[in-house]
């Protein structure tokens, strides 16, 4: 039986894979949805990282924009002045920020929910300021920074369908590794640590210890997202890395449903193709985008695959009764 | 010197801003245990409601700053019920009123936009004299007003939380829900009040700054922002501590800005907050409640 359901996922996996490859042929090969595409991609690695830090071990961030900017800047600015290939660049960026994220975890773990968000979100000013006013403008503060696009080992990415087959590989990688580690032992002491702190420290997890893994996983999912996006666009610009896209990545695991394989992936989906869509209203985007997800969290916290298991359970719940209702008669 | 005093009024009229809007979220959180990210975007409101009041529709000053405070304490009331009440009744996590403010406060700031405009509007002077003179330094007599009213409002909430039947209720009901509800009071009425309440004191702070900043869609979000760390510098949860904090992160903020560079001057208030939060949580009053999340 467990098997079976092993295999049945894997196949649902699978599936989703060969949906996901067949994406540009059903866009028609237009490069805007294709660009639109691998930023979907791009969203689905950087919600998944936060995913592991909210919706295994409990711990909000309001700030991952910073590790998205350390990705983005730290991949240019290394291979543009390091000269190290912008592919390798992008692991060392992301590895710098997972360091950076254990760092600032070293001191946050000890904060609750509210006080944590907002230790985040002044680190991620802190950071947006350092890539506004950067030392000998560096980042080329608000000019923006330019960089070559991606090619690996001498094959040019340099179309967006191609960017979008190199986002789908990362994208299935990073997910793989997400499930190995959330199905390891680190992953069942994130998730003792959030269902009650003092009981895992009871049991022996060292909770400052796997509080850090966390933060540092995600942060270097988040980097590597960011990387990728110079990747694929080559130019940045602080405003990029403003408080809004935090609540994005926050935004985005929560309307799929947090602690889940699918539920970041249908969040970045979801949210980035009704912010493209609702692009056509032009200045009036933003103030449709805000009643939109009031009214969502309000009718249905918990997100889509949140909505839809209480869908089933209801219906469960209702079969179990008529059920029970016969055997009475 | 001329420079000191001069920096030690504009960091006064920034401080008492931000001692207004820290205000406002200690009064929430003692009240509801809850963090709220639209005080920024309610002063921008004020702001913008202001300067309708009192240079669209020719009200007078006075009138103009209560007719703000009235309507925005509606909003705030009307937020608490709308939305925060219905949340809470859900029993959803914490993050999901979060991530609502913030819903709200994308809503206020592009329905700002919508409605006024995207442009800095000028808010006209509330004196006829350009500037007076203190100590042979000239200053914008309306920062002095931001400073003088702010210091009003503290004293007028001061009472209004000590002395009236409804604060004493007020206090009660955020310190123990169920004891109070018990006593008779009506907590969730309560609730709605210090929301409606701390909307209302950071509208005012929007139509104070107004003259000194000018008035525009992205006003209020900075400040709101900066506020946090005033209110942790004080002690989250402590009105007084809002108060102290807001008008030393307003006096350092400027002082950063005059004597090394403006370029530091968003990010020392950031530093602080985080400083604050790694070392000393509890903030200068030594407030309890951050611990008890």
């Amino acid at each position: 039986m467990k098997n079976n359901l092993k295999s049945m996922k894997l196949i649902k996996c699978l599936i989703a894979v060969v949906i996901a490859l067949l994406v540009p042929a059903a866009l028609g090969g237009s490069s805007y949805l294709c660009l639109i595409a691998s930023f979907v991609t791009i969203y689905i690695i950087g919600a998944s990282g936060l995913d592991v830090l909210f919706g295994y071990s409990g711990q909000i961030s309001m700030g991952h924009a910073a590790f998205y900017a350390i990705g983005g800047y730290g991949a240019g600015l290394m291979s543009k002045y390091l000269g190290i290939p912008l592919f390798i660049s992008m692991f060392l960026a992301a590895a710098i920020a997972a360091v950076i994220g254990a760092l600032l975890a070293f001191p946050a773990s000890k904060l609750k929910f509210h006080f944590l968000s907002l230790a985040t979100i002044a680190f991620g000013e802190i950071v947006y300021q350092m890539a506004c006013h950067s030392p000998n403008k560096i980042t080329g503060d608000f000019n923006g920074f330019f960089s070559s696009k991606l090619s690996i080992f001498g094959l040019k990415l340099d179309t967006n369908i191609k960017f979008y087959f190199f986002g789908v590989a990362c994208v299935v990688v990073f997910l793989l590794v997400k499930q190995m580690i959330v199905k390891s032992r680190t992953g069942r002491a994130f998730v003792a640590i959030r269902e009650n702190t003092q009981a895992a420290e009871g049991m022996g997890v060292n909770v400052r210890k796997y509080k850090i893994i966390a933060f540092a996983i995600s942060a270097f999912f988040v980097a590597f997202a960011g990387s990728m996006y110079l990747g694929l666009v080559g130019y940045l610009h602080p405003d990029m890395y403003l408080q809004k896209q935090s609540v994005l990545f926050v935004t985005m695991m929560l309307f799929g449903g947090s602690a889940s394989l699918a539920g970041p992936v249908i969040g970045a989906i979801s949210i980035e193709i009704i912010l493209e869509g609702l692009r056509t209203f032009e200045e009036y985007q933003m103030l449709i985008y805000g009643i939109l997800l009031l009214v969502v969290i309000v009718a249905m916290p918990g997100g889509i695959v949140g909505a839809a298991r209480d869908i089933k359970a209801g219906f469960l719940r209702r079969k179990a009764k008529k059920q029970a209702g016969k055997e009475v008669q | 010197m001329k420079m000191f005093i001069q920096l030690v009024i504009m960091g006064l009229a920034l401080g008492s801003i931000y001692s207004l809007i820290a205000m406002g979220y200690s009064l929430i959180y003692k009240a509801s245990g809850l963090m709220t990210f639209v005080q920024g975007d309610i002063l921008t409101i004020g702001a913008f409601l202001g300067l309708t009041f009192y240079r669209f529709l020719k009200l007078p000053y006075i009138v103009s700053v209560l007719l703000t405070m009235a309507v925005a304490f509606v909003i705030g009331f009307l937020l608490e019920k709308g939305v925060i009440r219905k949340l809470l009744n859900k029993n959803v996590m914490a993050i999901y009123i979060v991530l609502a403010t913030i819903a709200v406060s994308y809503i206020f700031q592009n329905g700002a936009q919508a409605i006024w405009s995207s442009k800095v509007e000028y808010f006209p002077t509330v004196f006829k004299t350009d500037s007076i003179s203190i100590l042979g330094v000239g200053v914008q007599p309306e920062s002095l007003l931001c400073v003088g009213a702010s210091l009003l409002c503290m004293v007028l909430l001061h009472i209004f939380m000590t002395k009236t039947r409804v604060g004493t209720s007020m206090r009660a009901a955020a310190m123990d829900p169920m004891a109070a509800e018990s006593c008779g009071i009506n907590v969730s009425m309560n609730t709605g009040i210090t929301w409606g309440l701390s909307a209302g004191i950071a509208a005012v702070a929007g139509i104070f700054i107004g003259p000194m900043y000018g008035v525009y869609v992205t006003l209020g979000a900075k400040i709101g922002t900066k506020g946090f760390a005033g209110a942790v510098m004080g002690g989250y949860g402590n009105m007084y501590g809002a108060m102290v904090g807001g008008l030393i992160l307003g006096l350092v903020e400027t002082f950063v800005a005059g004597y090394i560079s403006s370029d530091f001057k968003n990010m020392f208030a950031y530093i602080i907050l985080i400083v604050f939060l790694f070392v000393k949580p509890t903030g200068i009053f030594n407030e309890q409640a951050i611990q008890d999340v």
